[in-house]
């Protein structure tokens, strides 16, 4: 099998669900209980707070604890929320866990702007500074496009941002890029910065919220006050754990320059390829391409078929339902449903890339063959 | 004692035949209650189920309500053909604040009360038993029935409950239902089997064009069918290859008409492989293109020795919803993964098609070749509890 969804999910270090286990039947106890046990799980998830301040260059501020990114999401929109005239600014190609909450918010009554795309995936930055005024409450854009691997210009958001509207907290959904891309939220002035932890090799279920100032924050589960107040609930510990190790076993540059290479690699097998259309992006994790003639469902599950398994982002599977992101980016519809979305891991090989290269174009051979 | 009283519906409708029909029924009420504790009794004209866990009454009325060929059913207390027990148990049964009517029934004339002096007595007992309670015979917010038996015992219940009417699974034979993933084909599945006809399912898939999502949504489908019509053989065919073909030879408009055509021979080959005495489909008249009477006759016309049941025909698409969600179907049902590949879909099929149109079409393909693959290749699952 040759894995090329990584961007759905990774496959976990085999050594974090030893670290799992050891907190599930060793070092068990609840972290908020008095005794001294549980007082060094306590230590022991400050650590991977620690980490994941360290990695996203945050001296100050706070890490809470989630179920995951889009609980994360929802924390830091729904958290940051308050009464009175306040408008909110979205981009247009957000995952469903921060456009949804968008929807609701408008649903609420507050005056939502969603900011235009423009071909390559990256929010217009000419719209955001038309959308952004002093009654923004808060701009919440994702770091890098899950559809298209697309990465904003988080320095010019946030220029854009401190000029026009200072007040505005800055949300980034970083679930693509946390451990893949450096970033610095100090540099950039980033409020909140969301994060999840199966998708860098560490387990479902756990994710973060780093926030740099938490007193714009209020909870929006209630419960037993853990996470001092803006997350209850009992912590991951197995979870956490795992994913700081994740963390400290990830060398981002190091794995971005391989992963580069393995993209470059697959677009030189696929553009030779009559047919074939890449959209050019940053992230060399993410690799979003279509192909002329062939539904893009049926290729992914004809590539399955030969042990080559890829992604087809959020494309839903009704006739109704596209492509959200991508008609946004102005992509046509056929082009829409011939797409795919192949992810890339450092543990994945050149020569798999290749041979999965061969493959594809072989099966879309094919199936164009018998659909023309 | 807490015991179910169950009465059957159009079985006395039966002549010479009618044991047959009422030992089927019993059959598939001891199938349907199957893992639980309980005993059956038939006695004196009435059926009784008994000896149950009465915490599991709920559960076990629950399925009795799924056979067909119930009428209808009511839990009820027995006691002894006694004024002193019958008394008693009345006094349990609250009516404060409400009307009431109190029916006997008397089928052991010993009693040595007639049913009226009766009714009378134990009308009055409940009003002076139940504050605010008044006599109301027209409509009566609460029926209590007293059922005095030969067996000299009285039957005391207050709820009567609709079960499923209809004819005893397995009375009808059995016949060959094609599920395709939709809203109407579970419907015709169980409207068929209300009828007394054991079902076996066929769908077709087209994988890799159809997701393997729709071939899960149709044994789930089948699943929640078998609730009602005990175990169903699934039998799945690849129609991809025919697809392929007819997209490769034959005029577009006519895909979806030589399509089901080629799904009708096929249907028709598994009967005869199974046994199987009819083909059940969920047609409704006028719903799509190829639900015309046009499109219907060409695509019935390819079956010979086999009836096709379309129990959906005259009914309004709402009307199939309505009984979907009654069976539960529904919600698997509006799932929405295609059912059938939209890949090779033409933009304008033919809505009034010919015999001959048809066949002109077929000269082009190897038809015989591609419906022994499909029978061939066919796999089969068994879905859901055994029946027999």
């Amino acid at each position: 099998m040759i894995y090329l969804d990584n961007a759905a999910t990774t496959k976990m270090f085999e050594k974090g669900v030893d670290i799992y286990k050891k907190y599930a039947c060793q070092f068990f106890f609840n972290p908020s209980a008095g005794y001294s046990q549980a007082i060094d799980v306590r230590h022991d998830i400050d650590k991977t707070r620690q980490k994941i301040k360290d990695t996203l260059n945050a001296e100050k501020g706070n890490v809470i604890f989630t179920s995951g990114a889009t609980e994360s999401n929802n924390l830091a929109i729904l958290g940051s929320k308050r009464n009175g005239k306040w408008e909110y600014v979205f981009s247009s190609g957000e995952h469903p866990s921060v456009y949804n909450v968008a929807r609701y918010l408008e649903n609420q009554g507050f005056i939502v702007h969603y900011v235009k795309l423009t071909e390559n995936g990256q929010i217009d930055y000419e719209d955001l500074k038309n959308v952004v005024n002093e009654k923004t409450r808060l701009i919440s854009i994702m770091h890098v496009s899950n559809e298209t691997g697309a990465i904003n210009d988080l320095s010019l958001i946030n220029n854009i941002r401190q000029k026009y509207c200072p007040k505005a907290l800055l949300h980034i959904d970083g679930v693509q890029a946390f451990c893949k891309i450096p970033v610095n939220v100090d540099e950039l002035n980033i409020d909140f910065y969301t994060l999840s932890a199966h998708k860098f090799h560490g387990p479902k279920g756990v994710g973060a919220l780093y926030a740099r100032d938490v007193s714009c924050l209020k909870n929006i589960v209630y419960g037993g006050g853990q996470e001092e107040g803006y997350r209850s609930g009992t912590e991951n510990v197995g979870g956490i754990m795992a994913m700081g190790y994740a963390i400290d076993n990830i060398d981002i540059t190091k794995n971005y320059q391989y992963v580069e290479k393995l993209k470059k690699c697959m677009e030189n097998e696929l553009e030779t390829v009559k047919g074939v259309n890449i959209i050019k992006t940053e992230s060399p994790y993410i690799l979003s391409v279509s192909f002329s003639g062939v539904n893009g469902e049926t290729l992914m599950r004809s590539l399955q078929d030969k042990g080559v398994l890829v992604g087809i982002g959020s494309a839903c599977s009704t006739k109704k339902a596209g492509n959200r992101v991508l008609e946004n980016m102005g992509i046509n519809q056929d082009k829409i449903k011939s797409h795919i979305r192949i992810s890339f891991s450092e543990e994945l090989s050149l020569d798999e890339i290749k041979n999965a290269g061969k493959n594809i174009i072989e099966t879309y051979q094919y199936l164009l063959e018998k659909v023309k | 004692m807490n015991v179910i009283l169950l009465r059957f519906g159009e079985l006395y409708l039966k002549g010479h035949n009618r044991n047959i029909f009422e030992n089927t029924l019993i059959k598939n009420i001891k199938i349907m209650l199957e893992g639980e504790r309980f005993k059956f009794e038939k006695t004196f004209g009435r059926y009784v189920v008994c000896n149950y866990d009465e915490k599991r009454e709920n559960i076990i009325i629950n399925k009795l309500k799924k056979v067909f060929g119930l009428y209808s059913l009511s839990p009820a207390k027995e006691v002894d053909a006694t004024m002193e027990s019958i008394m008693q148990e009345i006094n349990n049964i609250d009516c404060k604040n409400k009307s009431f009517k109190v029916f006997v029934k008397r089928a052991d004339k010993t009693f040595p009360i007639p049913s009226m002096d009766l009714s009378k007595k134990l009308g009055e007992f409940i009003l002076t038993k139940n504050e605010g309670s008044s006599v109301d015979l027209y409509s009566p917010q609460c029926e209590i029935h007293v059922d005095i038996r030969m067996n000299k015992k009285a039957y005391i219940f207050d709820k009567i409950i609709k079960c499923q009417r209809g004819l005893p699974l397995g009375s009808s034979g059995k016949g060959l239902l094609l599920l395709s993933g939709g809203i109407d084909s579970p419907v015709a599945g169980y409207l068929i089997a209300k009828r007394g006809m054991e079902i076996e399912a066929l769908h077709f898939h087209s994988y890799p064009y159809t997701s393997e999502l729709a071939r899960e949504k149709v044994v789930k489908l089948a699943n929640l069918l078998s609730e009602y019509v005990g175990q169903i053989k699934l039998h799945i065919v690849s129609f991809t290859k025919v697809q392929e073909e007819i997209h490769k030879n034959c005029k577009a408009e006519f895909m979806i008409t030589i399509m089901r055509r080629i799904m009708m021979r096929v249907a028709e080959r598994i009967c005869d492989k199974y046994n199987l005495g009819a083909i059940i489909t969920g047609e409704s008249l006028g719903q799509v293109a190829s639900q015309t009477m046009q499109s219907m006759t060409v695509t019935g016309s390819v079956v010979k020795e086999k009836p096709i049941f379309r129990p959906c025909i005259a009914m309004d698409k709402e009307d199939i919803m309505k009984i979907s969600n009654e069976i539960n179907t529904y919600q698997t049902s509006i799932l929405p993964y295609e059912d059938c590949c939209t890949v090779f879909l033409p933009k304008n099929p033919v809505i009034k098609p010919t015999i001959p149109q048809a066949m002109r079409e077929e000269e082009k393909l190897d038809i015989e070749k591609l419906v022994l693959e499909c029978v061939d290749n066919e796999e089969v699952m068994i879905i859901g509890k055994e029946t027999n």
